[in-house]
């Protein structure tokens, strides 16, 4: 757990002197190239590490998806709302449209295209799928971001438990119970 | 047949779904592209006297500005383009939240930032944006797609003075907003006069006819445009219609020369798509005192536009549940100064909350149980009659509907009330002129082509069962394309009319392509089948043999490498729309002490005609429930009476249901083909489950309660 992961969403980092606080807190000092405030930072993604040009204000989520064509991470609302863009930051989820890329060096990030090995499916994808957890699917990489981070903090005791902590990802085609099946089953094959 | 129609199949795009490899619209990756982000206006009625752009132009990155004053000039599209106006053509302002500038920069954050700096000023006339502020200005609007505004059957009048009984009381429900997860998006890709678009479209086709509109002056084609949508981040009747961003991108990429991609933000989406307008209704209810009803007399009042006069959230149930033999409706219309309305997912249950919720009334004032008052009411004959009876028994069955004391608070459990309520689903489904093209390769393998979309609800997974069990193929072996205006047209995936469009054309085509091959099998020397006449011919699993001869076998593999070509069929079919139906029964438990309430149990029956997939059919089933509930207990969004602005346009105030808001739903289906449908006896489906749910959660409510609430949402605070 790294001290910056909670105390500064994207939101109250905007509204303060951005770069400055921002950087201060950073793990490693980012090669700042002053090129009309674009910084070179290494992001490491999905076991990765990958060399990338931002300003101080791109969002995570931003440059995941605009930058290292990491599209399987949806955008949603851009304000923490939904969910859709829920990612694992050391082991924790986070949502990545609340927090600045330039945050996250140093970290190691985990998105959905980072779960499956080779063809091999993580238990919770074969999960969602065996349960026909998700419909239009936009919000289902969030969701499965989620339902790892549930299981490893140990939040699937009861189906109550599962729809509390899964309900910071909203999934508007409400395949809900489906979802909750889905995080019951992998949860039981999932040693922790 | 190899009985894979109708089995829960795992759907066939799980796997692109679950691992992020399923490209939406604002997944792809255009070379060169850059970024739009649109400025809205401020006020909701007046002009634009003063616009400054020389800021924005200033800032980093920004490749173009424009205005109404710079905008290309475009041609306003009709159906389904539903503004009445295209925004950025002139100064006049007709809704808050309209577009009065589009900002394209190389980076999103560029743009985005850039479009903070565009100077606006307005004159400004005072908005109307409540429908209580005009009541007087109600209208008749002019038909809709040809579908007349008041409808009258017998004497309702006269019957409803003459009745027994009756029950006079009004309803309504506020404006609410689809909010799919995916926002609206748009990528215009132009190569001299042809224009690719990376849509998020529920209906390509339709989209395709909109921008060859809006650029005929161009001298652009309806061949010109290619609309390519292969997944869809949720529509619920959102992404139907084609909306300004999508024409104001692509002429700015046209104009700039370069791709530019456009993501509405989720408080753009409050006023950009359309909502459920907001409606009042006037239920008149005449019956005998056995609960035969005699008279309906219902009239609803919609919010409209000063541009636009669509109703979309019309009055079938009204007309056509139950059998009534004098109904007046009447569908009216109130212009103010806001958005548009749409379809939004199940459009009839605005009007349907208040029959069903009525029909609760009449029971109680009758002391008849409210499950026999509507078996009492149904048609003797028509599909309206046709399995709804078996509906309502399986469900009450399941229910335990028969341990109901029906006297309200007379169920308790520990401090909470206990309420069991009880509606008719219902909805009108509408099929759209749809083909399909097949190609099966000189691997043996099949390939789909339709230009319709797979929207959450299954496209891909089922056409691929109807096509596999057609060619007696291994599903694995059957490929299944959509959402590219290069493939044969096929349905607007809304109105519940993909699978009954799509079905016959797919299954029509699968059969030509099995008896192609087959025909190429017994034609050919070389073929274990030579000589054996075509009609005695099966195909199962990919094997063909003579029926009954199971070991004198060729392959589609064999047979189609044998040949060298691929063989390419087109399929068609005509469908009619109709109805489907459903019984939903609701439990709530309501805390007194807080006036808390929840839904802790739902249980639904349904006659869709023969279910196709029964995994994907629950999936419409607690989809559209969990809408139900949305509609009965929080979704609503709230227009400042004095700017017209939506106030809480995001997803922190604008609530839509969590999963800790969601009981489990058990579904049944009565699973009998329709006769009257070509889809293999499927209708369509999807928006029927929900569109009685916030009746019968009303119902509930009042049972547990003794309050009777007719006024959506059932907040807290109408509980207290």
């Amino acid at each position: 757990m790294t001290p910056q992961r909670s105390a500064y969403t994207r939101r109250t980092v905007l509204k303060s002197t951005a770069a400055a606080t921002a950087v201060t807190h950073l793990t490693s000092a980012p090669a700042i190239a002053d090129d009309g405030g674009t910084s070179e930072i290494t992001l490491s993604v999905n076991g990765q590490r990958h060399r990338v040009a931002v300003e101080p204000r791109v969002t995570l989520l931003d440059a995941l998806r605009e930058r290292l064509g990491l599209t399987g991470t949806k955008k949603g609302c851009d304000r923490g709302e939904c969910g859709a863009c829920t990612v694992l930051v050391d082991g924790e989820r986070i949502k990545s449209c609340l927090t600045l890329a330039v945050m996250r060096q140093g970290a190691e990030i985990t998105t959905v295209e980072g779960l499956a090995r080779g063809e091999e499916l993580h238990p919770v994808q074969e999960a969602f799928i065996r349960r026909d957890a998700f419909q239009c699917g936009a919000c289902t990489p969030g969701q499965i971001m989620s339902a790892v981070a549930c299981i490893n903090e140990g939040h699937t005791g009861s189906e109550a438990e599962i729809r509390e902590w899964m309900s910071g990802n909203l999934c508007r085609c409400a395949a809900y119970q489906n979802i909750v099946a889905a995080v019951a089953d992998a949860a039981k094959e999932t040693p922790r | 047949m190899t009985g894979l129609v109708g089995r829960g199949v795992a759907r066939v795009d799980g796997r692109a779904k679950v691992t992020g490899a399923a490209r939406y619209a604002a997944d792809n990756e255009v070379t060169g592209v850059l970024h739009g982000h649109l400025v809205l206006s401020t006020v909701a009625r007046g002009e634009i006297t003063e616009i400054d752009t020389s800021a924005a132009l200033a800032q980093p990155g920004v490749v173009a500005v424009y205005t109404h004053r710079d905008m290309p000039r475009l041609t306003l599209p009709s159906f389904p383009f539903l503004k009445g106006f295209l925004p950025l053509q002139d100064a006049r302002i007709h809704h808050n939240g309209q577009p009065v500038a589009y900002v394209v920069a190389e980076t999103l954050e560029q743009a985005q930032e850039a479009a903070n700096h565009v100077r606006v000023r307005y004159r400004a006339e005072r908005p109307t944006a409540h429908l209580a502020d005009a009541l007087g200005e109600a209208f008749l609007p002019r038909p809709f797609r040809d579908r007349p505004n008041e409808f009258t059957r017998g004497d309702a009048a006269a019957a409803l003075k003459a009745a027994e009984v009756r029950i006079e009381q009004d309803y309504t429900s506020p404006t609410m907003h689809h909010n799919p997860i995916e926002p609206h998006t748009s990528t215009a890709v132009w190569n001299g006069n042809s224009l690719t678009l990376y849509e998020s479209a529920q209906g390509i086709i339709f989209t395709r006819g909109v921008v060859a509109k809006a650029f005929e002056g161009f001298g652009v084609r309806l061949e010109d445009v290619r609309i390519i949508s292969p997944y869809l981040g949720g529509g619920f009747g959102a992404k139907g219609p084609t909306w300004p961003h999508t024409l104001i991108n692509a002429a700015a990429a046209r104009a700039i020369g370069r791709p530019v991609k456009v993501v509405l933000t989720r408080a753009q989406m409050f006023t950009m798509n359309g909502h459920r307008a907001e409606y009042r209704r006037s239920l008149r209810i005449g019956a005998t005192r056995q609960g035969v009803l005699t008279a309906i007399v219902d009239t609803s009042t919609g919010q409209l536009t000063r541009t636009e006069e669509s109703i979309f959230n019309t009055s079938d149930s009204t007309l056509n549940l139950y059998a009534c033999p004098n109904v007046h409706v009447r569908q009216m219309g109130i212009r103010l100064d806001l958005p548009s309305s749409s379809y939004m997912r199940s459009p009839e249950t605005t009007a349907h909350f208040g029959l069903e919720t009525a029909m609760d009334e009449l029971a109680h004032e009758l002391g008849i149980d409210p499950v026999e008052l509507r078996i009492r009411n149904l048609p003797a004959t028509g599909n309206t009659g046709n399995h709804l009876q078996e509906c309502y028994r399986m469900a009450a069955k399941a229910f335990g509907w028969a341990r109901r004391d029906p006297r309200p608070r007379s169920m308790r459990d520990g401090n909470e009330y206990v309420g069991w309520g009880v509606a008719t689903e219902t909805h009108t489904y509408s099929v759209f002129p749809s083909s399909a093209g097949l190609t099966v390769g000189v691997d043996g393998r099949a390939t789909l082509r339709a230009a319709t979309q797979e929207i959450g609800t299954g496209t891909y997974t089922v056409i691929t069962q109807v096509v596999a069990d057609g060619l007696g193929m291994p599903i694995e072996h059957v490929t299944t394309l959509l959402g590219d205006t290069t493939y044969p047209p096929a349905s607007l995936s809304a109105a519940s009319a993909t699978m009954a469009s799509v079905i016959g054309p797919a299954s029509h085509a699968a059969q030509s392509a099995r008896d192609a091959v087959i025909a190429l099998a017994v034609a050919d020397p070389r073929s274990p089948l030579h000589g054996v006449p075509a009609q005695d011919v099966v195909a199962e699993r990919g094997y063909l043999f003579p029926r009954g001869d199971r070991g004198r076998r060729d392959t589609y593999h064999g047979v189609m490498s044998r040949h060298g070509r691929p063989v390419e069929v087109t399929g068609s079919k005509q469908n009619t729309g109709g109805r489907s139906h459903g019984a939903v029964f609701v439990e709530v438990r309501f805390d007194p002490r807080l006036a808390a309430l929840r839904v802790s149990r739902v249980v639904a029956a349904y006659d869709p005609g023969r279910v196709l997939n029964h995994r994907t059919a629950h999936g419409q089933v607690i989809g559209g429930v969990t809408w139900g509930i949305g509609f009965a207990l929080m979704e609503h969004t709230v227009v400042d009476r004095n700017t017209a602005r939506v106030v809480n346009p995001n997803l922190s105030t604008y609530l839509v249901p969590v999963c800790a808001d969601t009981p489990s739903v058990e579904s049944f289906f009565v699973d009998r083909p329709a006769e009257d449908s070509t889809a293999l006896g499927a209708r369509g489906f999807g928006e029927t489950p929900g569109t009685g749910v916030p009746a019968a959660i009303s119902n509930a409510i009042f049972h547990a309660t003794g309050r009777r609430l007719r006024d959506v949402p059932f907040t807290q605070d109408k509980l207290l």
